[in-house]
């Protein structure tokens, strides 16, 4: 009997063969490129769904995504250091805005949360766009630093090259934002953040700190999503303030991770393995036009016949075998 | 409708059938463009130009007895899916070349991967500086660029229009920006006030406040750097409210049969910009022109436009470098056909088309045209020119 | 020019509360968060599109048309969601996501990636030379309809049986159940009320917009906003909703510039939001549990 929020063997083991197939299989480049962004969709899957757990759902994210971004990016123009440190800068903005949510929005649930988080996005996103001097406003940064080749020993890793190198980095990143997401579903922390969820009222009854694990809960996730923001940053080499506060990274996370399945420690990463490649490798191809339309149908469906998510009925299956 | 419901259902079943169809020992190229999404209008309009210059190769019988094989993939119009797609094409498709793109910052990192895979990319509606200048990639080429669009605007304003004042607007993309900033430059040195300078999001639903300034400040021209829907509302609104303004100039989405077409008498009088339209080509390509035009409304039952002949004129340069690099005996490689690219030389109906050693064209020179009765009349160059301006 | 600009203000706010007002009351009666939402707009401007150019039917003559065809529409939608399980926000959002990309691309296929617009026979506006005043036909349209509309689902709101118990299925499911309340009936209703408020808007933002497969976004958000923002089931606080944000954003951009119109909407948005969570018409400062 699985205890909550551990995956199930099945899971686990196909994850491990991914990981196997990444780093031994000398695929096609763009089989390692897009399993390698589905990796990178599905840690920021996981960093929404972090914060999801506590019951909040945001629809802002993409502020964190941005400032991310944009932190990092303006950090190593300016000051230029290596990518690989500003990128943590870059999640510590997210982080820091992840702060101020909490000090504005502490009372609001719900709906209200809800919309208050979508609007926070606009905050940012203007003020980046209209700062001409600072970030070139809606021109956008091009030619950012891009990730710098990693030597291990004998190996050399060139993430922005090599694709086979990059989907590595990318899968390493996603298994710790992975270990980060199992401990907050499964850790002391984790069983605080479910009695949030469950109910706040009686969480607080009983000794729970419920502002206390909302603010950590939110600041991880702000971080991990700013961290993502800023890999990406470096990964694309220009971005510019409508990309990197569009809804499309506010929406995607949530998608997937209802798509995979919220409560499970794998669900959300589990969703973007699964619908990225398909979308961009076969959709793609055998509906140029019309691809999209296959995305939204698979979604329909899938929750139609699975509403807990593909991660739960998969828990299901290899429990009852 | 029906007819245009039949005509989409051609284009998309035979774009659904790209992936199966497969000549033996075909010259495969490949496109990247916005079929989805808010640029779907014009990233489709260049993938129909792409088909046209593709399929009039095919009907003479190929290059050199093999046939043209066109693959195209949709970028969502965000960067990523760019990426994975050109990918796609470079590494599991394996095209020798690739044209299309709609916007810069797409066209940037296609053009990227395609010099880190030593293929040939020819943009099809590229403007920026910043994709040329000092960037030094042998392998991207395009048939636009921005100075082809500013220059003109700003000469013809400056000659023929010496306004006191101008009001500008301009969207927050990268591509409108620095034309709102290269007209301003251009327009103050020339001695005209700016009262007006603004930046509005795409995706804008109402202008009423925007145009109570132009009322207020009463400019002689509102240059106008928004796109095709953007002037749909805008100008719209300008004629309903009755915003006194001798001038509309847009370098974008004005041109076009299908905006007069659904705009109908509020588009008398706007002035816009446009590299060709059926009409107005290249002197020396008249009947070339009226030929394109008429095989172009056969196959795709609608009249071609500018935004379609900018991804045909991408596609010909493509194909010809592709031609020529065969006709001189030597095997299909990606550095080849660039080197026969940078050394091509072609009258088309949209340029001269030939390339300098950043990949500019050098000589793009968009025209201004007015709508007048419900036809584009071309005003400026003299030298171009078909009608006089008319008062409005 | 202040009085203009309170003019389009209002307008503009009149807009967008008839945008809005059909996400509110299948929101607020079923809890479905229906991010198709634009797209149906836009399907009922299609349909206005064509009635208007190739059946030549004067533009007011093609509302109620476009209202009785959205009804169906929406019964249909709604037949699909009872397919959908628990968690039920949440896997409405994710379902309706999905059709909205599926109506896209339909869209796309039938009707092709032109832009489209409709036309009204252009009426000039009313001119008060001395407060330097225009007010277009338009606005006219816009701010009596809206009022019009809202008037009238108040009445039905407060005078009604059915009203009243669609304010109960609101306020509290459960407890309308238990008074008797046949509240799955009460969803239907929602719908068949909610696809007449869509069918409506969509003319409306054809005429006054365009109509593209892909622009059905920005009508989403403008009704997940505004009926967040008024509280949700609340109808008149959907019209001063609208109206605020109409405000906010003409005054801003007229003072401030255009570039600046989403960061002070937001800014004030987010005031108010903390202000008053339960809607900006509610009474008490309370934040609403979250289920």
């Amino acid at each position: 009997m699985n205890k909550p929020g551990h995956p199930s063997f099945l899971i686990l083991a196909v994850t491990f063969a991914l990981i196997a197939w990444a780093a031994f299989l000398t695929g096609s480049g763009i089989h390692y490129r897009v399993l390698g962004m589905a990796c990178f969709y599905g840690a920021l899957a996981l960093s929404w769904n972090i914060f999801a757990l506590t019951g909040a759902i945001s629809l802002g994210h993409a502020a964190f995504f941005g400032l991310g971004a944009y932190g990092s990016a303006l950090f190593c123009q300016y000051w230029h250091w290596s990518p690989y440190i500003t990128i943590f800068l870059g999640g510590t903005v997210g982080c820091i805005y992840g702060f101020l949510w909490h000090l504005t929005f502490r009372k609001l649930r719900g709906a209200a949360f809800a919309l208050a988080t979508l609007a926070s996005v606009e905050i940012p996103k203007v003020t980046i766009d209209n700062w001409d001097r600072l970030t070139s406003g809606s021109l956008g940064l091009v030619g950012i630093a891009r990730l710098p080749p990693v030597n291990l020993g004998s190996i050399t890793f060139d993430v922005d090259e090599n694709l086979q190198a990059q989907c590595f980095f990318l899968l390493m990143f996603a298994l710790v934002v992975i270990y980060i997401h199992f401990k907050a579903m499964s850790s002391k922390w984790g069983w605080a953040i479910r009695s949030v969820r469950e109910d706040e009222i009686a969480a607080s009854t009983i000794g729970v700190d419920v502002p206390g694990i909302r603010l950590r809960a939110l600041c991880v996730s702000a971080y991990l999503t700013g961290l993502c923001g800023a890999v990406y940053a470096h990964l694309m080499g220009s971005i510019e303030p409508a990309l990197v506060f569009s809804l499309h990274f506010s929406a995607l996370p949530l998608v997937l991770s209802i798509f995979g399945g919220r409560y499970q420690a794998l669900g959300p990463f589990l969703g973007a393995l699964i619908l990225y490649p398909a979308d961009q490798l076969l959709f793609h191809s055998w509906f140029p036009a019309g691809h999209a339309a296959f995305y939204g149908l698979v979604m329909v469906i899938t929750i139609l016949f699975f509403p807990h998510g593909i991660g739960e009925w998969v828990q299901q299956k290899t429990k009852s075998a | 409708m029906v007819r245009s419901l039949g005509r989409l259902a051609i284009v998309l079943l035979y774009m659904t059938l790209q992936a199966a169809v497969v000549f033996a020992d075909a010259i495969r190229i490949g496109e990247v463009n916005p079929l989805t999404g808010k640029l779907a209008k014009h990233g489709l309009e260049i993938h129909e130009g792409i088909l046209a210059a593709v399929e009039e190769v095919n009907a003479r019988g190929g290059i050199k007895g093999s046939m043209v094989e066109l693959v195209s993939r949709d970028d969502q119009s965000l960067p990523e899916v760019a990426i994975n797609q050109t990918e796609e094409l470079l590494y599991r498709v394996k095209v020798i070349g690739l044209v299309g793109g709609y916007v810069d910052a797409l066209v940037g990192p296609i053009s990227e991967l395609a010099a880190k895979h030593r293929t040939p990319y020819v943009a099809s509606a590229s403007l920026q500086r910043s994709l040329t200048e000092g960037r030094q990639n042998p392998y991207f080429f395009r048939v636009s660029q921005l100075d082809g669009v500013a220059k003109p605007l700003c000469d013809f304003v400056i000659e023929m229009i010496h306004p006191k004042t101008a009001a500008i607007l301009y969207a927050a993309t990268p591509g409108s920006t620095e034309f709102g900033h290269d007209v301003e430059a251009c327009l103050r040195n020339a001695g005209v006030t700016i009262p007006i300078v603004e930046k509005f999001r795409p995706g804008t639903l109402d202008f009423s406040s925007f145009l109570l300034k132009v009322r207020q400040s009463q400019p002689d021209i509102l240059i106008s750097g928004g796109f095709y829907p953007d002037h749909l509302i805008l100008v719209r609104h300008l004629r309903e409210q009755k915003i006194p303004l001798p001038i509309y100039l847009a370098p974008w989405g004005v041109a076009y049969a299908s905006f007069i077409e659904e705009m109908g008498e509020a588009s008398e009088g706007l002035f816009g910009l446009c590299a060709w339209n059926p009409g107005i080509t290249l002197p020396g390509t008249e009947k070339e022109s009226e030929l394109f035009v008429e095989r172009f409304t056969r196959r795709f039952s609608k009249p071609p436009n500018t935004t379609t002949m900018h991804g045909y004129t991408s596609a010909r340069a493509l194909l010809a470098a592709v031609d020529k690099t065969l006709q001189s005996g030597q095997e299909l490689s990606g550095d080849r056909i660039s080197q026969q690219l940078r050394s091509l030389d072609l009258i088309l109906p949209m340029e001269h088309l030939a390339f300098n050693q950043n990949g500019d064209p050098k000589h793009y020179d968009q025209v201004v045209v007015q709508i007048q009765k419900g036809k584009l009349v071309v005003v400026y160059p003299p030298n171009r020119a078909t009608g006089k301006i008319m008062e409005h | 020019m202040l009085f203009q600009l309170l003019i389009d203000s209002f307008s503009l706010g009149s807009f967008y509360a008839l945008i809005a007002l059909g996400f509110s009351l299948i929101f607020g009666v079923t809890h479905t968060f229906n991010l198709a939402h634009g797209e149906l707009i836009l399907l009922s401007g299609y349909l206005a599109y064509v009635l208007g150019k190739y059946f030549s039917i004067p533009f007011l003559f093609t509302l109620p048309i476009c209202m009785l065809a959205l009804v169906f529409v929406a019964m249909l939608l709604h037949q699909l969601l009872r397919q959908v399980k628990e968690p039920f926000e949440l896997n409405s959002l994710v379902v309706t996501f999905g059709l909205a990309l599926v109506l896209q691309n339909a869209m796309l296929f039938f009707f092709s990636a032109n832009y489209r617009l409709i036309h009204v026979p252009p009426v000039p506006p009313l001119e008060l030379p001395n407060l330097h005043l225009f007010i277009t036909q338009t606005q006219f349209i816009l701010v009596g309809l809206s009022l019009l509309v809202t008037g009238s689902i108040y009445l039905l709101w407060r005078k009604t049986f059915l009203g009243k118990a669609l304010r109960a299925t609101i306020q509290d499911r459960e407890a309308a159940r238990l008074a008797g309340i046949n509240v799955e009936h009460m969803s239907l209703m929602a719908f068949i009320l909610g696809g007449m408020l869509i069918g409506l808007a969509g003319p409306l933002y054809a005429q006054r917009e365009y109509l593209h497969p892909f622009g059905g976004m920005e009508a989403t958000l403008i009704g997940v906003i505004i009926t967040i923002f008024a509280g949700v089931g609340r109808i008149r606080g959907i019209l001063l909703g609208g109206w605020i944000l109409g405000g906010v954003e003409s005054v801003t951009v007229f003072f401030l510039g255009a570039n600046w119109r989403e960061l002070v909407s937001a800014l004030v948005l987010i005031m108010l939001i903390v202000v008053r969570p339960a809607g900006v018409l509610s009474k008490r400062a309370k934040s609403e549990r979250w289920r």
